[in-house]
């Protein structure tokens, strides 16, 4: 099977879940997919199709930006725009990526441990770097950040500019 | 005597050096001498990279990048520069790609020994550890010769690389392949005729295909229950589409599989060195590269040591990355071997922990300085007052 042949299958597979694809490389094929659907998708394709295997999980936090007028500076407003979990799965030369978005206020998408139970791992590190809740992930302890990290500051959030007096509490 | 009930103890290993050199955090649940569950807690070395590039330019990046590892620190500023010129759609020169490719495999060779030695001592095998260490030395030399460092080579630039091979450095690059062949053939023959050592990794640790398929293995780890996967196979960089590999793989699964393909995988990079060195192509070391990378993102993978290393990486068009994302292959393979430590002895852990070659500084990216009361953050003018005090002492 080659790369292209793979990208064709893995989009004939996604075909009734996601909500829009983009090709943005030779070797790329990008489903976005409804945080409901996303466990279906996974099922779909390493499940049934058997199609490659998770290669990672990308964390992305898309804030709106404003200029502050003293510094010249962008910065990142508190609250809006999105965040954005990008799951990559890879099969030879061919990396399917299904991308879900989730608003802020509610950051919860299905952990997809007991369909791939390498991801819980890759889930502990999103969920204490950018606050996403995986619901049934089967830990939710630190993986990476100190135990006596403060609840509810993700530093790689675009808002986290280092940790603060009050936050330490 | 009446049986005792089975009970359960929690065995913590580490946070210091439960196999390798290096900080992780395990916890084994025993039942009498068997394990039936195992965690992990990584973190000990995190440094907030990811977080930190993207407050640096891109070429402040590559050398961030290069400091992820110590041990594979080429791969790690090869998958970012091999992102960025795709971001910028630019091409380093064929010789360029051809020093690349020569000096993953340099670097290859010495992670792979220095795994040898390591995973000898962990079975208590220390003379192999001291002669193959003493024989790693080699290639070592070859890459200060070649780049002047011993760890963090730097061969690497944005469009191209730095460092040139000559025809006296070829000399010396050919007589280390030779002098390493040898040696290296006999350490194929000890892991596998060796009794003793063969009891510490024959049958120990066994990870099927079917559950190295389900676990998403990578690497030697992966290869050595017959997965095939390698990228610089499936998805040739650099220069490996004009030099390309031959995979290596087993079918056992256990440990002594993992020592035997990571000890052929040797064998594989002599060859690529020597061919590199023979026909390597001619023409420039680098290539114009904008200082603003054009918005978009890409997916550089490339393979490391110890398996497939996954980079994603965003622009907004500026000069520094909205987003670097770092997915070391240790992270994989910490799963696997958290699974298939469940129902081997205690005394086995530390062997099947090093069989992974583990890399925890690749792992953790950020380092917070918290005191035991818990409340101060160090600065870096805090931090290096602190290192001056402490040596004037």
């Amino acid at each position: 099977m080659n790369t292209q042949e793979a990208l064709e299958k893995a989009e004939a597979i996604l075909k009734d879940l996601a909500l829009s694809f983009t090709c943005p490389e030779e070797n790329r094929l990008d489903a976005v997919i409804k945080a409901d659907d996303l466990k279906k998708a996974v099922e779909a394709l390493l499940v049934t199709n058997r199609w490659g295997y998770l290669s990672a999980l990308t964390g992305l936090d898309n804030p709106e930006y404003e200029v502050d007028e003293d510094t010249r500076e962008k910065v990142a407003v508190e609250g809006k725009g999105s965040l954005e979990v990008l799951y990559h799965f890879a099969a030879g030369a061919a990396i399917t990526t299904l991308r879900v978005s989730l608003p802020y206020d509610a950051a919860e998408i299905d952990s997809i441990c007991d369909l791939v139970p390498a991801a819980t791992l890759y889930e502990r590190e999103a969920m204490e770097l950018f606050g996403i809740c995986f619901k049934g992930t089967p830990s939710t302890e630190h993986l990476v950040l100190p135990d006596c990290w403060p609840n509810g500051v993700y530093p790689l959030r675009k808002t986290f500019k280092g940790l603060n007096e009050k936050a330490q509490g | 005597m009446p049986r005792q009930k089975s009970e359960r103890f929690i065995v913590p290993i580490g946070p210091q050096h439960p196999a390798l050199k290096e900080p992780g955090h395990f916890e084994f649940t025993v039942e009498g001498e068997v394990v039936t569950n195992a965690t992990a807690r990584l973190g000990f070395v995190h440094r907030g990279m990811e977080k930190g590039a993207e407050s640096r330019t891109w070429t402040q990046d590559l050398y961030l990048m290069e400091r992820v590892c110590g041990i594979c620190s080429h791969v790690h500023s090869m998958a970012f520069v091999l992102g960025v010129e795709k971001l910028a759609n630019v091409q380093a020169p064929p010789r360029a790609q051809a020093i690349r490719e020569l000096v993953a495999e340099l670097e290859r060779i010495h992670s792979h020994i220095l795994w040898l030695g390591v995973a000898a001592h962990e079975g208590g095998f220390d003379t192999l550890f001291m002669f193959s260490w003493r024989d790693r030395e080699t290639v070592m030399d070859l890459l200060e010769t070649i780049s002047g460092n011993r760890v963090n080579y730097s061969a690497n630039v944005l469009g191209g690389v730095k460092v040139d091979i000559n025809e006296r450095q070829k000399d010396e690059l050919l007589r280390g392949m030779d002098f390493l062949e040898e040696r290296t053939r006999h350490y194929l023959k000890v892991v596998t005729e060796d009794d003793t050592f063969l009891g510490r990794t024959r049958n120990i640790g066994v990870m099927t295909f079917e559950e190295a398929t389900r676990l998403g293995a990578i690497g030697p780890t992966g290869r050595a229950s017959g997965l095939l996967r390698d990228v610089r196979m499936d998805s040739p960089y650099a220069g490996y589409p004009d030099f390309p590999i031959q995979i290596v793989t087993a079918k056992a699964g256990d440990l002594e599989a993992r020592f035997v393909v990571r000890i052929k995988e040797l064998f594989e990079s002599y060859r690529l060195v020597r061919e590199i060195v023979e026909k390597i192509p001619s023409g420039d070391l680098t290539t114009k590269i904008p200082r603003r990378i054009p918005e978009g993102e890409t997916v550089s993978r490339v393979e490391a040591p110890r398996g497939e290393l996954f980079y994603y990486i965003k622009s907004n068009g500026t000069d520094r990355p909205e987003r670097v994302k770092v997915r070391t292959p240790s992270l994989c393979n910490c799963a696997s071997v958290l699974t298939t430590a469940i129902g081997h002895k205690l005394a086995d852990m530390p062997m099947i922990l090093a069989g992974i070659d583990p890399c925890f500084s690749c792992n953790d990216r950020m380092v917070v300085l918290n005191g035991p009361a818990g409340q101060s953050l160090w600065d870096w003018e805090k931090l290096r007052q602190y290192g001056i005090e402490y040596y004037k002492k």
